[in-house]
């Protein structure tokens, strides 16, 4: 093979790799290149061209594969980065609850295993395809029309492939509005906590003699087992949430055994929703646990970003912490 | 230019180098020059540039809109023959500010 017709080789198999609207256009461009620099490389040799001196040009030019991608990079980002870590999430978690929700069914025996596969197990699946397919097209949508940070303006496809606003970072406080709203909360907590002990009794008192207030009695195990470990709970979470309220070393120091209280006590409610009766009478029972139900829920959400903030919160090794001054301010 | 993870120095000052070509390739390009011919009046000026990385650049930097590029026979086979243009023009005057101010630092911060 001579020189020549080697260049000529390698330059087909470089456009064989270029998109089409490139392929002439840079192969002849590469081969005149090559050509060019071989004639030059013979010159500074004082002899022919050859196929050993094109191997060894060509071998420094690169790989076919490498030339191609350095003129027209091939390939393209299905999702952005950004985006990754969430599908993964949300994937796990459907197919998970695909499977928790469906495999009971398989473990009572009412349908084998292989159905449940056939029908559930596998079908899961599709879940991750799913979000792929949503993500791929917020992504591709993003990088179309994207949004200026802070414009306050969005194309409306942005809304409905839950494209992510780009914000403009601001300081916040958030902790300090919690606590205002915590100072605010604190009396209406007192009064729950006051009326949580004996609703019939408070009402006895407040309505005119001769109201029935029977409605408001507790079921006799509740107000037995439950409710003093529920009215300590609030007490103590009350009292420690004064005190963090008005003292914001105390609130550093407390705060793992106020979220401790906190879990507690709606653990506690969740087994008392779901336990038995809480009111003796059905249909204050029935009511009062809607309600419960949804304060439960809000509080199950608060209780995940909490932890989910301790979790993520930048420690301060103990071997960085300043020294304490002892009898000091 | 071969970069072996076990030369660290190696790899930084191809680095350095990377971050010039683009200025140094289009400061050759005010007047139309082809692939070789301005690989060699880079090499002449003491900016060596290879072959496989020069080449896709010049069209990568026509597709960004900074070059224009026409095919010519002159004393030879037909070249593909690439120019600044009004934009790429532009673009090298704020490349040498830029350039000329970080030189300027750079200088003062290794003195």
């Amino acid at each position: 093979m001579n020189a020549q017709t080697i260049i000529e080789d390698y330059v087909d198999k470089v456009a064989a790799k270029l998109p089409r609207r490139l392929r002439n256009d840079v192969g002849l461009e590469l081969r005149t290149l090559l050509t060019e620099q071989l004639a030059s490389s013979a010159h500074d040799a004082a002899r022919e061209p050859d196929s050993e001196m094109a191997t060894e040009l060509l071998r420094r030019f690169g790989a076919p594969d490498e030339v191609a991608a350095r003129y027209a990079p091939r390939g393209f980002q299905l999702i952005e980065p950004e985006y990754s870590p969430l599908v993964v999430k949300l994937a796990t978690f459907c197919i998970a609850l695909q499977w928790a929700v469906t495999l009971p069914a398989v473990l009572s025996s009412r349908m084998t295993f292989d159905d449940w596969w056939l029908r559930w197990g596998l079908s899961a699946f599709a879940w991750a395809g799913l979000l792929v397919f949503w993500f791929g097209l917020a992504s591709w949508i993003q990088r179309r029309s994207p949004a200026e940070p802070g414009s306050g303006v969005r194309p409306w496809t942005h809304w409905i492939f839950w494209v992510p606003f780009p914000r403009e970072w601001r300081p916040g406080q958030p902790e300090a509005t919690e606590w205002r709203a915590a100072r605010g909360a604190a009396p209406l907590g007192a009064i729950l906590t006051i009326v949580f002990i004996a609703p019939a009794w408070i009402l006895d008192r407040l309505l005119p003699a001769g109201t029935d207030t029977s409605w408001a009695l507790y079921d006799d195990r509740f107000q037995r087992w439950l409710l003093p470990p529920l009215i300590a709970l609030m007490a103590v979470r009350l009292v420690l949430l004064a005190a963090a309220a008005l003292n914001e070393r105390r609130r550093a120091r407390t705060e793992t055994l106020r979220a401790g209280l906190w879990i507690g006590f709606v653990a506690l409610l969740y087994w008392a929703v779901f336990g038995g009766r809480i009111f003796a009478q059905p249909v204050t029972d029935a009511v009062f646990k809607a309600w419960l139900l949804v304060f439960l829920l809000v509080n199950t959400l608060q209780i995940v970003v909490w932890i989910r903030r301790a979790a993520t919160r930048v420690r301060v090794p103990d071997a960085f912490a300043r020294p304490r001054h002892n009898g000091g301010h | 230019m071969a970069v072996t993870n076990d030369n660290p120095a190696s790899k930084l000052e191809t680095e350095l180098r990377r971050g010039t070509l683009v200025l140094a390739t289009l400061s050759q390009l005010r007047s139309a020059q082809y692939g070789y011919s301005l690989r060699q009046a880079l090499a002449e000026q003491g900016m060596p540039i290879e072959e496989g990385t020069l080449y896709p650049l010049l069209r990568r930097l026509e597709e960004q809109g900074l070059l224009a590029s026409d095919w010519r026979i002159e004393d030879g086979p037909p070249r593909r023959y690439y120019k600044l243009n009004s934009k790429g023009t532009r673009l090298l005057a704020d490349l040498t500010t830029n350039w000329q101010t970080l030189v300027g630092t750079m200088n003062r911060l290794l003195k």
